[in-house]
């Protein structure tokens, strides 16, 4: 399927990456929402549906996908200097899933039915995704997964449950994995299907994390009818679907940028208290701060692997351990810095600087265990980096 | 234990003096290795940082002993940049050539990395300089040729040449970890004539300073490849030592400790990459500094980290002289604790840039 771009977009390939850069700097300036730079918490679809619409209208949305489909159709140089002039800016993430996952699997493994339904409505704001994997028994050990969807004339019967749904709640459609043959081995029995989030039998709950916060939710799902036309990529093939992963992505999860302005507050708080008068003190922060610039020179090096288009090696997960461990740290010299405020919920005015310090720490909590808990990515290494026996 | 027949010399001239040998030296020489980063109408090859690094990561790598980093990067370099032009001849040929090994003799107290830091005084003396103090922690001081010597001039800070059999000037030598020597130079009215000022007051802090960065870079590369052999070492001998009927390295307590000092070899190796990087540019000294306080904090730290885990992960085989591993844990020390360790550079790195340039 192809069809002419809606909108008339500049060459931004054929740029130089400095006019690219200041291209995307003043389009941020002018377009993102001031009271939405920096929030920790995921942005709820009320927050940021005008802003999505913003993208989506100057046809900024899809910076992944092709130029034929709608995207900008950047490469991958081009994509990473857009992922660092967003964090530069502080600028929260839209419910993406449609943009990041569903639109380029649909594009690689979907029918021409599929990708002329499902992603005009993607870029127009009419489908928000997302993404039903985690089950109540299958969190880091996903294989295990037992949501099943059994054949019944056209259609799926999909029975089961899903759990740590992020934004579920604002989502019109759920893409799952679900197991279609119990007799397989594990992956080889799993497929992935497109849902409708109306669809009678399935029921959102939302659940409040940590921080106090209902971003993810738990899905049930009973009797669930789906056309066996939201099958994609084949029966059974679902797990090679769910794990083409952009590299883009991989690298970005261990970008530097959260801890650097986690670095920041802390910076400004520890500053109006005069503890960098305080030797005992600047020694433990300068231990962080090194932790967080060579994160950044280690990070350089894989963005470069990125941007001459090359894919990344299993090695990329280093990064996602050492940049959330080292932001869990920060975030705990952050709550002791508060001394007594330390235990404190929301934003506080402290020696007259402005700071939630539970947020990052409670936000940190969770780095370590969604997208492959550090623990994941520790056996990852160990198997396919250092080669060690399992 | 096979594999301690490649450091068979390595451990033979453990505690003999000089502690290297004048023919591997030579041959250090003939490869274009002493000439690395002298200026090439000195002779040199006049190369960078990157060229350098590898060299001595690699020989780091070996444990060789040979005071290369001392006497090239270290000594070389402040030669290099001293303002007298025949005494820089005659002292870089000399090194390039691997007829001169030259020590610096700058610090006094442990600790202080101000080249400026200095109580060592040179009299105007005749036609001489009359020097009298004490120097420290001169790295390669054994079997050095001579001393490149830091002292408080009437009109400052400058560097005289002091020949190793200089009348007045006493070397005694420390012993250290890994089997080579640190020196000790005690002046006593020792004389040098006028035309043996390397460097005026008016290029000497500079050259020290960059001298003393551009080392700092280097003996990071150095702790990488110290801290890189006795990493794949420890993978190694977890993928083939078997307990409870399984290799240890399918332990996953074990295991992670492998991932977390890769991931510390991996940011080393980073800072290193950016580091060099910066020091082949045209970047201020202040940033180079910066970096320098960058890389020897990184690689001081995950160099001793790595090379005590190492000891861990073999067990007891690890707590025995015997093993290699102890060899690459002492070189690891003597390098971590050489100009400055991790604790040192941070506070450095600290004072250097202010926290409000983050």
């Amino acid at each position: 399927m192809k069809s002419e771009p809606i909108i008339a977009l500049p060459d931004f390939n054929a740029m130089n990456d400095d006019e690219f850069r200041a291209e995307v700097r003043a389009f941020l300036e002018k377009h993102y929402p001031q009271r939405l730079r920096n929030i920790l918490r995921r942005a709820r679809w009320s927050d940021v549906k005008d802003w999505y619409l913003t993208l989506s209208g100057h046809g900024w949305l899809a910076p992944n996908w092709p130029r034929e489909h709608g995207g900008m159709g950047l490469d991958a140089g081009k994509m990473m200097i857009l992922l660092e002039e967003q964090e530069r800016h502080g600028v929260a993430r839209v419910p993406d899933h449609g943009i990041v996952q569903v639109g380029p699997i649909i594009m690689k493994y979907g029918t021409d039915e599929q990708k002329k339904y499902y992603l005009p409505k993607i870029l127009a704001g009419q489908h928000i995704w997302a993404q039903g994997y985690s089950e109540p028994n299958a969190g880091s050990d996903l294989a295990s997964l037992r949501t099943e969807a059994v054949p019944d004339g056209a259609d799926f019967i999909v029975n089961g449950q899903k759990i740590w749904t992020t934004l579920a709640h604002d989502a019109t459609h759920i893409y799952l994995l679900v197991r279609t043959d119990k007799q397989a081995k594990k992956q080889a029995g799993i497929s992935f299907l497109l849902v409708d989030a109306k669809a009678p039998g399935i029921t959102i709950r939302p659940i409040r994390n940590l921080a106090g916060h209902e971003e993810f939710c738990e899905v049930f799902f009973e009797n669930v009818r789906v056309p066996q036309a939201n099958l994609v990529g084949g029966l059974n093939q679902g797990w090679t679907v769910a794990k083409a992963l952009l590299s883009f992505e991989r690298v970005n999860i261990g970008s530097p940028r959260r801890p650097q302005y986690a670095l920041q507050r802390l910076e400004q708080l520890a500053r109006a208290k005069g503890l960098f008068d305080d030797p005992g003190f600047v020694d433990k922060f300068t231990v962080l701060r090194l932790d967080i610039a060579d994160l950044a020179s280690l990070y350089t090096r894989y963005a470069e692997v990125v941007k001459r288009g090359e894919e990344l090696g299993q090695e990329v997960s280093m990064l996602k351990i050492w940049a959330m461990e080292a932001w869990q740290r920060l975030t705990e010299l952050l709550l002791e810095t508060a001394q007594e405020y330390g235990c404190v919920p929301g934003g506080l005015a402290i020696d007259g600087v402005e700071v939630d310090v539970l947020s990052p720490f409670y936000y940190a909590r969770a780095g370590t265990i969604y997208g492959g808990s550090s623990e994941i990515q520790r056996n990852i290494l160990a198997k396919y980096v250092l080669k060690l026996p399992s | 234990m096979t594999r301690g027949t490649d450091l068979k010399r390595v451990r033979r001239l453990r505690g003999t003096r000089p502690g290297f040998e004048r023919a591997v030296w030579q041959q250090m020489a003939e490869f274009g290795w002493l000439g690395i980063l002298v200026p090439e109408q000195y002779g040199g090859l006049g190369l960078g940082c990157a060229e350098m690094a590898v060299v001595a990561g690699g020989t780091a790598g070996a444990l060789t002993p040979e005071p290369l980093s001392a006497a090239v990067v270290l000594a070389g370099g402040a030669i290099a940049r001293g303002d007298n032009a025949d005494l820089k001849h005659e002292l870089l040929e000399g090194l390039v050539a691997g007829k001169l090994i030259p020590a610096l003799a700058w610090q006094e107290r442990a600790g202080i990395l101000d080249p400026g830091a200095v109580s060592t005084r040179a009299e105007p003396f005749e036609a001489a300089f009359k020097l009298n103090g004490g120097k420290n922690f001169i790295a390669g001081a054994a079997g050095a040729g001579g001393f490149v010597v830091s002292a408080q001039t009437p009109e400052g800070l400058a560097l005289f040449w002091v020949a190793a059999d200089t009348a007045g000037a006493t070397l005694d030598l420390l012993p250290l970890a890994d089997g080579r020597f640190m020196g000790r130079l005690q002046l006593s009215d020792a004389v040098v004539a006028q035309d043996r000022m390397l460097a005026s007051p008016a290029a000497a802090h500079a050259a020290l300073q960059a001298a003393l960065d551009i080392t700092l870079v280097i003996a990071g590369a150095e702790l990488l490849g110290v801290m890189g052999r006795a990493l794949d070492m420890s993978i190694d001998y977890m993928k083939t030592r078997v307990q409870f009927g399984r290799p240890i390295g399918s332990f996953q307590a074990l295991a992670h400790r492998a991932v977390d000092l890769h991931i510390q070899r991996e940011l080393s190796s980073a800072v290193l990459d950016d580091t060099i990087a910066l020091f082949d540019s045209d970047a201020d000294a202040a940033r180079r500094s910066a970096m320098a306080s960058r890389v020897k904090a990184r690689c001081s730290e995950a160099g001793l980290r790595i090379t005590r885990e190492a000891i861990q992960i073999h067990g007891a085989i690890g707590f025995t002289d015997e093993y290699d591993v102890a060899l690459y844990l002492k070189r690891a020390m003597t390098l971590s604790a050489w100009l400055g360790n991790a604790a040192l550079h941070r506070r450095r790195y600290a004072q250097l840039v202010p926290s409000d340039e983050i």
